[in-house]
């Protein structure tokens, strides 16, 4: 089924901002600045106080608008919202974003507010993000209700990665530090209280989108009586791209005074949970893990199983790597004969052959290289954690190409693990943009190659 | 409001849904718990049933390993004299005999109301692992066998189901297919809130529920 209602928010003709202004640092001039920098389709500005903004035709109420109007943003107090809502209704908008806040979080007065909301679109089709949210943003069209001013919250370039966010600031966090990575991300939508589109919507939509690879999720609580579709919905979309879960609120306990030794033992995080893996939905445990994982899934493809070979010129760190992989289910296979003698032809006799292969200080790039081709081709190998610490002479910030051109020649996934200063940062540079997804430590590299495991698994319906 | 489901109409929803449960009938006197032994074949075991006592061991209202139709008569009236001694309001439907289960693997499943997915199933090893280290597992019904038995690989006691040492490994497809008929109950018997088959005894070749508890809307 396709889900072409959405379309408007990512995609629309025209857009008017309700509760546009002139004053910086209003929400509603960053939101508009936003459009008239970057969006490609029409923009129209409400505001009875103002004829124009930024340049901007602005319009006492939205029905004053001459044009037909697809999206509407409304950045106004929330107990004007329910009458420009009938405004919108009455003007035909196929699509509503509510970024005031001062609704049902704040207690039944604002709830009374969203009731009235609901009441004035049903039947009409429109649809609604929020209320009290950042929006949405698409790099791809300049579609951007983040009220955060550039200078604040940086852009991320046009990636393949999606996020969901209930928090909003989460969401900004997430924009500004992707941006700070270099990390592509596509589309993003903080929905606040979802009164109308949420989780299993978005999960759906994005799910038909073929610039998306990898649907983050930051989520405290899915709606009551929804779980059930949004299993579905995930297990439709998962074949296709990964889906990574964030649970925000995991504290809350089951029923102290349950009749029944279920209810003692379950709570809604243990449901939750057990939800997720059975959709093959990825939980992350924290922000940098959703995201280390999330750049391996885009960048990486999944691998065939869970088998590792290590590659190292730094001795302790591939140790530490064989730990954190073991502890996560993923194993260290032994090399097959052919490949250790094919090693111990190509290396000095001081390289170790076992499975993590320290190359050791004195490794070159060629090193590197040989190592990579007899491993990557190796029956037994299922993907590669290369480390390389640039510290030593032999290596220079050429190894990030090898490294590169190798995963692509023997299509298994490889990623890396490099630590320290100015220098390397240029190396970690070349290395994400020639698609080898890298990290500071090897415990974080282990936890992405789980993902690339795992999603493996889930691709092929192994599991679940 | 919630009620608890006596145990023997506990026991019969159970068999209602194809979940083996250990041979039971109910008596309401001691010649009729006899009566059944005799039918059931020993060894038996007899269980007060009263929907105002919850938890029937703590007034002595499980006596086990009955051999012969004196056993039972005496434990029959043990039992009786038990409870009136320490609740004597309470009510007595009956006691119910059952055949004792030879010694196994002792499981736990759960079903319970969940708001945001409408219900979940539990999983867990009996007695210290789930009372004591909360090993236990969950799934969204309805799911397949597959996910049950991957239900059971994911608390850390499964390798006791897989045998160690000296002890037999258990049917794993026999508790999976019980796990996802609680699935089916959760899903199709609404006024159910709460329900536990505690224990279930694994064995090499099956498994057996041989307590239930229900707990319903009112």
């Amino acid at each position: 089924m396709a889900r072409r209602d959405l379309d408007v928010f990512f995609n629309p003709s025209s857009v008017a901002i309700v509760g546009a202004s002139p004053k910086r640092g209003k929400v509603g001039h960053v939101i508009l600045a936003n459009f008239v920098r970057g969006f490609r389709g029409k923009v129209f500005a409400v505001n009875p106080k103002y004829k124009e903004i930024l340049g901007v035709p602005c319009y006492p109420r939205v029905t004053d608008i001459p044009e037909p109007v697809d999206l509407a943003v409304i950045a106004v107090r929330a107990h004007a919202v329910p009458e420009i809502v009938a405004d919108c209704v009455k003007k035909g908008v196929k699509g509503i974003v509510i970024i005031s806040g001062g609704f049902s979080e704040i207690g039944p007065e604002g709830a009374e507010l969203e009731r009235k909301i609901i009441e004035t679109v049903k039947g009409t089709g429109i649809r609604i993000i929020g209320p009290n949210c950042l929006g949405v943003y698409n790099a791809y069209t300049g579609v951007d209700t983040f009220f955060l001013p550039e200078g604040r919250m940086k852009r991320p370039p046009a990636g393949p990665i999606a996020i969901i966010s209930q928090s909003g600031a989460f969401a900004a966090a997430l924009l500004d530090w992707a941006a700070q990575e270099g990390i592509g991300i596509s589309k993003v939508v903080s929905y606040g209280n979802k009164i109308d589109v949420d989780d299993v919507d978005l999960i759906e939509y994005f799910g038909e989108d073929p610039d998306i690879k990898v649907i983050t999720i930051y989520i405290e609580g899915i709606k009551p009586g929804r779980g059930r579709l949004f299993i579905d919905a995930a297990k439709k979309v998962i074949k296709e791209k990964a889906i990574i879960v964030l649970k925000g609120g995991k504290t809350k306990s089951g029923t102290a005074a349950a009749a029944s030794h279920t209810a003692a033992l379950s709570s809604d995080y243990a449901v939750f949970s057990a939800a997720m893996r059975q959709a093959g939905i990825l939980e992350a445990t924290s922000f940098e893990d959703m995201f280390d994982m999330a750049v391996a899934l885009a960048k990486q493809p999944p691998a065939r199983g869970p088998n590792v070979a290590v590659i190292t010129n730094a001795g302790g760190l591939g140790v530490l790597a064989a730990d954190a992989l073991e502890s996560l289910g993923l194993k260290l296979p032994r090399l097959s004969p052919e490949s250790v003698a094919e090693l111990r032809d190509k290396m000095p006799p001081y390289v170790s052959l076992r499975n993590p292969i320290d190359l050791v200080g004195d490794a070159t790039d060629e090193r590197y290289s040989d190592a990579l081709d007899v491993v990557l081709r190796d029956p037994n190998v299922d993907m590669a954690i290369v480390i390389a610490l640039l510290q030593v002479p032999g290596v220079t910030l050429r190894l990030a190409d090898v490294i590169a051109s190798k995963a692509r020649e023997y299509g298994k996934p490889v990623l890396a693990v490099t630590v320290g200063g100015k220098f390397v940062e240029i190396f970690i540079e070349n290395l994400e943009d020639a698609g080898i997804p890298t990290y500071t430590t090897p415990e974080r590299a282990a936890r992405a190659a789980w993902a690339l495991y795992k999603y493996g698994m889930i691709k092929r319906g192994e599991q679940p | 409001m919630t009620r608890v489901l006596p145990l023997h109409e506990s026991l019969k929803l159970l068999e209602r849904y194809g979940i083996p449960v250990a041979e039971y009938a109910l008596a309401k006197t001691a010649d009729e718990a006899v009566e059944a032994a005799n039918r059931i074949g020993y060894p038996v075991v007899l269980k007060l049933v009263s929907p105002t006592i919850t938890h029937k061991t703590d007034v002595g209202g499980v006596v086990v390993g009955l051999k012969s139709p004196d056993e039972v008569k005496q434990a029959y009236n043990k039992i009786i004299d038990n409870v009136k001694k320490l609740r004597p309001d309470a009510v007595i439907k009956g006691i119910l005999v059952q055949k004792q289960v030879e010694k196994g693997i002792e499981v736990i499943v759960g079903g319970i109301r969940d708001d945001v997915f409408g219900a979940a199933v539990m999983f867990g090893l009996g007695g210290v692992f789930v009372e004591v280290l909360r090993d236990v597992s969950f799934r969204i019904p309805p799911f397949s066998v597959n996910d049950a038995l991957e239900m059971m690989q994911e608390i850390k006691g499964y390798k006791l189901l897989k045998g160690f040492r000296n002890i037999p490994p258990a049917d794993l497809n026999a508790l999976a297919n019980i796990i996802v008929k609680v699935g089916e109950i959760m899903i199709n018997e609404k006024e159910i809130k709460e329900l536990d088959i505690n224990p279930i005894i694994a064995l090499p070749r099956g498994a057996v529920a041989v307590d239930a508890r229900a707990v319903v809307k009112d």
